[in-house]
């Protein structure tokens, strides 16, 4: 598989994550697997109802929980030995704008978990397109930006009754 | 049978169905940010009113269309429309430059064609007989497909393998959360009824897929799309028939490749990429215009697409992720995939047969009408499409069962999902997890009440014995140290 690897175009973008990265993961996902373990303990046995208590609830999500805890400290060694400790530097990598990612986050949020189900499907998907595309369009300038403003709208319109027309009224489903 | 299967298939607008699924899955797969696994998800929220056979011939030409469409933005913009097509750009792009774009996509279409068709001829052939010798596997046998199927995604799907492993048990986690089966307690709910209900499988595949593939593709830098002069997209007869050994290696390893759960397409066409180049008499080629390299890039992943559909219709085990969604649309649409399959519908592999080979040829077609088309949709900014495809994904995790709290699950999915790939966390393992969640829960549970808690079952009975050394084997070949070893050897002698 290494030759393989090798060849890859992409070898830029999978580079790994750095120790330091991986040494927070380790550490989160430690939590997080006993987390399930403690959760698991806690779950009723039935044992009076299978008479063995082998059909208890918490039995396999406690050996996920378990599995989970024991690959992050092997993560968190692995990250270890490579220089987590010594590194110094963001956790966070990877090429890419934040405040981009940030604008499409935020959108997003906005739009599936406040908007929709409080105002019409159609509209909610057409202010939506219309922002995010107006939004991350606002950056090439004020040359002819009026018309990319006028075509952002529209293609949010278009979008918003086309759902509606394809989903609702074609495909017969409902829409939030 | 298969005569049965075709007369079936083709019946009550089948072609139409075929026409604009293969169409739309070609366009998906084109569009970089857009994956096969995020359309077929998408497309089975189209599906739900339909009847079953039409619903899967949607689907299916959709994943077909997605894997070959990847090609195309492969050859002309030197983008992979899939991660499966990463493979065409070596030599594809190169071709382009050449001024042989129109020649590489004629290769792309004859390669990626053929695949399929071995790979369905491969289907036929052997999932009826091994659908019956998984009629054998009970409770401890079915605990340990499960477990293979995690270990083998994680170990090869991604590279890292320690991450691999966390990515499945993370999936295999995610699938335990709400009422389990022998009691009806709700695990992992804190009271909220939602959350009782459990984490539904497609709000987390587009969130998954979807929505951390559009949070990806914002955060990167812009791409500049550029076009290409086309020639002739008619393939060449003697491409193939000078190809013919690559064709048939390529073919071989894909669904082979195809059949192990969780790998996938990609791995399908680097591998096959790989053998090509160490078998091939002008290795000198690969990587600056090789036809023989483009060839067995493309055949390798269109073989996987039949072959990753085999374990899903005799294990219940998808061998890609798309192949993961295409296994929930079956169960959503009442079908029962697995070992049962061989008796209650046997006819039903052979249904999926000609749905594979209807899509084929469509692909076909559209390999030979939609150049130009597809160039201008190509050049579609992604600041225009990327808005459009979230609305989608909104409306396919609500669509099943019209609950905001799936939107939710859609959103929290997408979100982790994409930290987990920034992260470099494969995400085939993961999804190989929430898929196979409930098989591993059942039987390991099933099987420790048959033996009245005891384990020796999982060990001593021959096929458990032999699944149980497979995973192991798995396991201990991702530890550096041991496949080192292993090399080192082979080295010595």
């Amino acid at each position: 598989m290494s030759e393989v690897e090798a060849e890859s175009p992409f070898d830029g973008e999978k580079a790994p994550a750095s120790p330091r990265a991986d040494l927070v993961t380790a550490a989160v996902l430690l939590a997080f697997g006993l987390g399930i373990v403690a959760h698991s303990f806690q779950m009723p046995r039935f044992v009076e109802q299978s008479g063995t208590g082998l059909t208890a609830p918490g039995i396999v999500p406690g050996f996920h929980g378990t599995m989970i805890a024991l690959l992050a400290i092997l993560l968190g060694l692995r990250a270890a030995r490579r220089g987590g400790w010594a590194a110094r530097g963001p956790v966070a990598q990877g090429s890419g704008d934040g405040r981009r990612l940030a604008l499409a986050t935020g959108l997003g949020v906005l739009y599936a978990g406040v908007i929709v189900g409080r105002v019409p499907f159609w509209l909610a998907s057409a202010l939506f397109v219309f922002a995010f595309t107006a939004a991350f369009e606002w950056d090439q300038g004020p040359e002819r930006r009026i018309r990319r403003l006028a075509e952002a709208a529209l293609i949010g319109l278009g979008t918003g009754i086309a759902v509606m027309l394809v989903f609702e009224d074609l495909f017969l489903l409902r829409l939030p | 049978m298969l005569a049965g299967g075709f007369g079936h298939v083709l019946g009550g607008g089948a072609v139409w169905h075929a026409l604009w699924a293969t169409l739309i899955g070609i366009i998906i797969g084109a569009l970089p940010g857009l994956t096969a696994t995020m359309g077929v998800a998408l497309l089975t929220t189209l599906t739900f009113g339909m009847g079953a056979d039409k619903a899967m011939l949607v689907l299916v030409c959709v994943y077909v269309g997605a894997i070959y469409g990847g090609s195309r933005s492969a050859i002309l913009l030197n983008i992979p429309g899939t991660p499966a097509s990463a493979a065409s750009t070596l030599d594809g792009y190169p071709l382009a430059r050449q001024g042989l774009a129109g020649r590489a996509m004629g290769i792309s279409t004859s390669g990626s064609w053929l695949g399929t068709l071995f790979g369905t001829a491969m289907l036929a052939l052997f999932a009826p007989s091994f659908g019956e010798f998984a009629l054998q596997f009970g409770s401890y046998e079915m605990f340990w497909v499960a477990m293979f199927g995690i270990v083998i995604a994680g170990s090869l799907s991604g590279g890292d393998a320690l991450k691999g492993y966390i990515a499945g048990f993370i999936g295999l986690f995610v699938a335990t959360v709400g009422q389990e089966t022998n009691h009806a307690y709700a695990r992992f709910a804190f009271g909220n009824a939602d959350l009782a209900g459990g984490l539904g499988l497609l709000p987390v595949l587009v969130g998954v897929f979807g929505v951390a593939e559009v949070l990806s593709s914002m955060r990167g830098p812009a791409v500049k799309a550029v076009s290409s002069k086309i020639d002739s997209v008619i393939p060449r007869i003697r491409d193939v028939t000078q190809y013919w050994k690559t064709i048939l290696r390529s073919g071989a390893l894909g669904t082979f490749i195809g059949a192990m759960p969780g790998l996938g397409e990609d791995i399908a066409a680097w591998t096959s990429y790989a053998a090509a180049k160490r078998a091939s008499a002008e290795r000198e080629k690969f990587g600056k215009g090789s036809i023989e390299g483009l060839m067995a890039a493309e055949t390798g992943e269109s073989a996987c697409v039949p072959g990753a559909i085999i374990p899903v219709l005799t294990l219940a085990v998808p061998g890609s992720a798309p192949a993961a969604v295409l296994m929930a649309a079956m169960m959503i649409h009442g079908l029962n995939p697995g070992p049962m399959l061989a008796i209650s519908a046997p006819e039903f592999i052979y249904q999926i047969v000609a749905m594979l080979v209807i899509a084929d040829m469509v692909k076909m077609f559209y390999g030979l009408v939609l150049v130009r088309p597809l160039l201008w949709i190509l050049l579609i900014p992604r600041e225009r499409l990327m808005p459009v495809v979230f609305v989608l994904c909104t409306v396919g995790a609500f669509a099943i069962t019209s609950r905001l709290f799936d939107i939710w699950v859609m959103l929290g999915a997408g979100l982790v999902g994409f930290i987990l790939r920034e992260l470099r966390f494969p995400m085939a393992p993961l999804i190989l997890g929430i898929v196979l969640g409930e098989l591993l829960d059942k039987n390991l549970l099933r099987g420790l009440v048959l033996s009245g808690g005891d384990v020796t079952p999982f060990f001593t009975r021959p096929i458990s014995m032999g699944l149980c050394a497979l995973t192991l084997a798995a396991a201990l070949w991702s530890v550096p140290g041991v496949s080192g070893l292993f090399r080192r050897r082979r080295a010595d002698a």
